[in-house]
C-alpha cells in the first residue's frame, strides 16, 4: 500500500492529500496503468508547451492591437456601431408666378420583396395586393417568380399605405425611401412643368431643362448608433444641397383658361389638336403655354408620344395670313407703301412665272389697311414683291422667324425661312401671305409682341422676371402703330375675324388658314390660326391659336381660332384686372355674327 | 504618511472624474437623441406642410373651383355684370372710352 502510494505520488507530482488518498484507494486495486511510473521529462514538456501557447497567445494580440493589421480591424468594429446615412436632397418645388405650387416631392415608399423568403397567409397576400392597388393573382406571380431575388412590388406607394403594409408584418417584403413628385394641376400645365421618371429624375419641360437646379445634392453623413438603434453620434461628411424652388412665369388661372377655351374648340371642331400660346407684352414671360391632347403627369403609366408633344415650341406649321402683317411692316418700313396706298387686287388673280394665286373673293381696289383687314393674298403679294427679297428675308429674321427661340425649353424648333438667295418671285410671294415658310406657335407669339410693343422684341422667358429685360428694336414705332389699327381692322366689322372681339376690350389681330402638306402636295386639311394681342389702346397680352386639322366643317380661322382668341383674352384680362378699353356691352350685330358663324 | 494620503486622493479625484467622464457622455449622447428625434420632427412637418400645400393646390386649382362652381349653379362675372370705377389717378391713364372701335 505504501509503495503503491509513493509511486503514484512521484507520477502525478501535484495532487492534494485528500484527492491522492481519493486515487490511492481507487487506482490501487482497479487501474495497472495508473501504477505505471512515468518520466519526469513528460510534465515539463506540457508545461513549456502550455507557456509557448500563452506567449504566441499574447504576441498575437499585441500584434492584433498595435501592429500592422489594426485598420482592418478598426474598420470592422466601426462597422458593428457605426453606419454611413445618405441624405437624399429633396428636389426644388416648381410654382407659377403667384406661389401655386405646380410640381413638389414628398417622401414615399418603394416596396420591394425577396420572393424566396415570403411566407404569408392567402389573407395577408389579398390585403397586400388591395394595399398595392393589384390583384391578388399578379402579386402572387411576382412573388412567385423564384429565380430573381429582388423585385419591385410597386415604386412610389404613398407613406400611409407604407406604413399599413410593413403593419403586416409579411416576412420578405421590404420597403425603402424615395420620393413621389406631385402635380397639383395635373393636365392644365403639363406641357411647360414637364414630369419625371421613378428616380425623381426631369424627363420633359422645365423638369428637364432645369434638371441640375431642381435637383439638388444628396449629403452623406456618418453617425453612431447605440444598442436601440438610436443615433448617438454624427458627423457630416457632406451637407445636402436641396434642390431649388423655381418661379414660373406661368400664371395657373390664365393656364387654365387657356387650356378650357382651348379644349372646347377642339371638342366642338373635332379637331386633330391644338395649341395656344399668352404672352405679356411688357416683359417678354409667358403666362400661358397649353397644348391639347394633354396628359396626366400624374399617372404616367398612360403616356403616348402624341399627348407629350409641345407643340407651341416643337412643332412649326404654315402659319397662313398670319404672316402677312410682317411682309406689309416691312413694306412700311422701307416706305414702298402707305396705310392709305391704293392696291389693284382684281381680278383676284395674279399670275408669277408659270404660277397663279389667287383670293378667296375677289375685291376689286383695296387700301393697304383693307388689305390686311380682308386678308388678300393677291394685295399682300403685290406689297411683297415690290420689296428686294433680301430685305423681306432680314425682316423675317430680325422677328425671329427661322431661328430657334433662346428659351431654355428642350425641343424648341426654328422652324423653315429659306435664305433669301434662293427665293424665286413666286415663293416670295407665297411666303409673304405665309406658304412655303413655317413657323412655331410661339415664333408667331413673339414676332406679335413686336407689333403690341411698338416695334420692339424682347426676350421670351418661361421664368418669372423680376425687371424688364432689354428690348431690341425691329420696327419703327410709328409703323408698329398703323399695323395695329389694321389689325383692330381686321377683326372690325369688314374684317376677317369678327368672332375675336370681346365686350369692355379693344382687340386686334389676324386670322390665318392654311392647307397642310403632305408628301409636298397639299391635302384638303387646314391649320386654322389666330395671332393678336388686347387692349389695343396699351397692349398687355399676346395670344396666339392654332388648331390643327378643324374636322367638322368649319375650318377658316376666323370660324375656329378666332374664338378662342376671344374667350382667353377676354377672360384673362378680366383676371388680370387691366382696365377696359372698349364699349362694355357687346354690340348687337356681333352677337348676330358670331351666332351666325 | 503624507504621500499615501496624497496618493489616495489622487485616486479618489481620479475614480470621481471617470465617473464625472462617464455621466458626461452620457448625458451628452442623450441629449443628441432628443436633438435628433426633434429634427426629425421639424423633417416630417416639413413633410406634411409640404403635402398640404400640394393638398391645397389641387383643392384650389381653377378646374376645381369651375366644377364646384357649376354644380352650385355659379356663373362667371362676365364684363357686362362688371361695374368699372375710375380711380382718381387711373382715370387718367386708363379711361373708358366708349365707342372707340371704329
Amino acid at each position: 500500500m505504501k509503495t503503491g502510494a509513493r509511486n503514484s505520488a512521484a507520477g502525478g507530482g501535484r495532487r492534494s492529500d485528500a484527492s491522492g488518498a481519493r486515487r490511492e484507494r481507487l487506482a490501487s486495486g482497479a487501474h495497472p496503468l495508473l501504477n505505471v511510473a512515468l518520466p519526469a521529462w513528460r510534465s515539463k514538456l506540457m508545461l513549456f508547451l502550455l507557456f509557448v501557447g500563452f506567449v504566441a497567445l499574447g504576441g498575437r494580440a499585441f500584434f492584433l492591437m498595435g501592429g500592422v493589421t489594426t485598420e482592418f480591424l478598426q474598420r470592422q468594429g466601426e462597422a458593428r456601431y457605426a453606419r454611413t446615412l445618405e441624405i437624399p436632397a429633396t428636389r426644388g418645388r416648381i410654382t407659377d408666378r403667384n406661389g401655386v405650387v405646380l410640381a413638389s416631392s414628398v417622401p414615399a415608399r418603394a416596396v420591394w420583396a425577396i420572393p424566396e423568403d415570403v411566407t404569408a397567409t392567402p389573407a395577408q397576400i389579398a390585403e397586400l395586393a388591395r394595399l398595392l392597388d393589384m390583384s391578388a393573382g399578379e402579386l402572387k406571380r411576382r412573388l412567385d417568380n423564384e429565380d430573381r431575388s429582388f423585385v419591385y412590388l410597386r415604386r412610389q406607394v404613398d407613406m400611409q399605405v407604407a406604413d399599413r403594409i410593413s403593419a403586416l408584418k409579411i416576412a420578405g417584403i421590404h420597403s425603402s425611401r424615395e420620393f413621389k413628385r406631385h402635380y397639383p394641376e395635373g393636365p392644365t400645365s403639363a406641357h411647360i412643368v414637364g414630369f419625371t421618371n421613378v428616380e425623381d429624375r426631369g424627363q420633359e419641360g422645365i423638369e428637364l431643362a432645369h434638371e441640375r437646379q431642381l435637383a439638388g445634392r444628396s449629403g452623406s453623413r456618418r453617425v453612431i448608433k447605440d444598442r436601440l438603434g438610436r443615433v448617438v453620434e454624427d458627423d457630416w461628411l457632406r451637407e445636402p444641397v436641396d434642390g431649388q424652388d423655381l418661379a414660373l412665369s406661368i400664371d395657373s388661372r390664365v393656364q387654365y383658361i387657356a387650356y378650357s377655351a382651348l379644349k372646347n374648340a377642339i371638342d366642338k371642331h373635332q379637331a386633330k389638336a391644338g395649341a395656344a400660346i399668352v404672352l405679356d407684352v411688357r416683359t417678354g414671360e409667358v403666362l400661358a403655354l397649353v397644348n391639347s391632347p394633354t396628359f396626366d403627369p400624374n399617372a404616367r403609366g398612360r403616356l403616348s408620344g402624341d399627348a407629350i408633344r409641345n407643340r407651341v415650341l416643337t412643332d412649326t406649321f404654315e402659319p397662313g395670313s398670319t404672316m402677312k402683317p410682317f411682309a406689309i411692316a416691312a413694306a412700311l418700313e422701307q416706305g414702298k407703301v402707305r396705310p392709305d396706298s391704293r392696291i389693284q387686287t382684281a381680278p383676284g388673280r395674279l399670275t408669277i412665272g408659270d404660277r397663279t394665286i389667287g383670293d378667296a373673293h375677289p375685291h376689286g381696289v383695296l387700301t393697304v389697311e383693307e388689305v390686311v383687314a380682308k386678308s388678300s393674298n393677291v394685295g399682300t403679294a403685290k406689297i411683297a414683291l415690290e420689296l428686294p427679297a433680301q430685305t423681306l428675308w432680314e425682316s423675317y429674321t430680325a422677328l425671329g422667324f427661322g431661328q430657334a427661340p433662346r428659351m431654355g425649353f428642350p425641343g424648341a424648333v426654328a422652324g423653315r425661312l429659306r435664305p433669301a438667295k434662293t427665293w424665286r418671285p413666286i415663293e416670295q410671294a407665297t411666303i409673304s401671305y405665309g406658304h412655303g415658310v413655317s413657323v412655331s406657335l410661339v415664333q408667331l407669339a413673339r414676332a406679335y409682341s413686336a407689333l403690341a410693343r411698338d416695334g420692339e422684341l424682347v426676350p421670351l422667358s418661361l421664368m418669372k422676371v423680376e425687371e424688364p429685360p432689354a428690348a431690341v428694336r425691329v420696327l419703327s414705332a410709328p409703323t408698329a402703330i398703323a399695323m395695329r389699327k389694321m389689325l383692330e381692322m381686321a377683326v372690325g366689322d369688314g374684317g376677317t375675324a369678327p368672332a375675336a372681339r370681346i365686350a369692355g376690350y379693344r382687340v386686334a389681330g389676324k386670322t390665318g388658314t392654311a392647307q397642310k402638306l403632305r408628301n409636298g402636295q397639299y391635302v384638303k386639311e387646314y391649320v386654322a390660326s389666330f395671332a393678336g394681342f388686347a387692349p389695343v389702346s396699351d397692349p398687355r397680352l399676346v395670344i396666339a391659336v392654332m388648331i390643327d386639322e378643324p374636322g367638322g366643317g368649319a375650318y377658316y380661322g376666323g370660324q375656329v381660332a378666332a374664338p378662342v382668341f376671344a374667350q382667353i383674352a377676354g377672360a384673362s384680362l378680366r383676371t388680370l384686372q387691366v382696365a377696359p378699353d372698349g364699349p362694355l356691352e357687346a354690340p348687337k350685330q356681333l352677337l348676330a355674327l358670331r351666332q351666325s358663324r | 504618511m503624507i504621500r499615501r494620503g496624497a496618493v489616495l486622493l489622487a485616486a479618489l479625484l481620479l475614480f470621481a472624474s471617470a465617473l464625472g467622464l462617464v455621466t458626461a457622455q452620457h448625458r451628452t449622447r442623450s441629449l443628441f437623441i432628443d436633438l435628433e428625434r426633434a429634427q426629425q420632427e421639424t423633417k416630417q412637418l416639413d413633410v406634411d406642410f409640404e403635402r398640404l400645400k400640394i393638398e391645397l393646390a389641387r383643392l384650389s386649382q381653377p378646374a376645381a373651383v369651375e366644377r364646384a362652381a357649376q354644380r352650385l349653379g355659379f356663373r362667371a362675372a362676365g364684363a357686362s355684370q362688371t361695374v368699372y370705377l375710375n380711380l382718381p389717378e387711373a382715370s387718367a391713364a386708363a379711361p373708358v372710352e366708349p365707342g372707340a372701335r371704329k
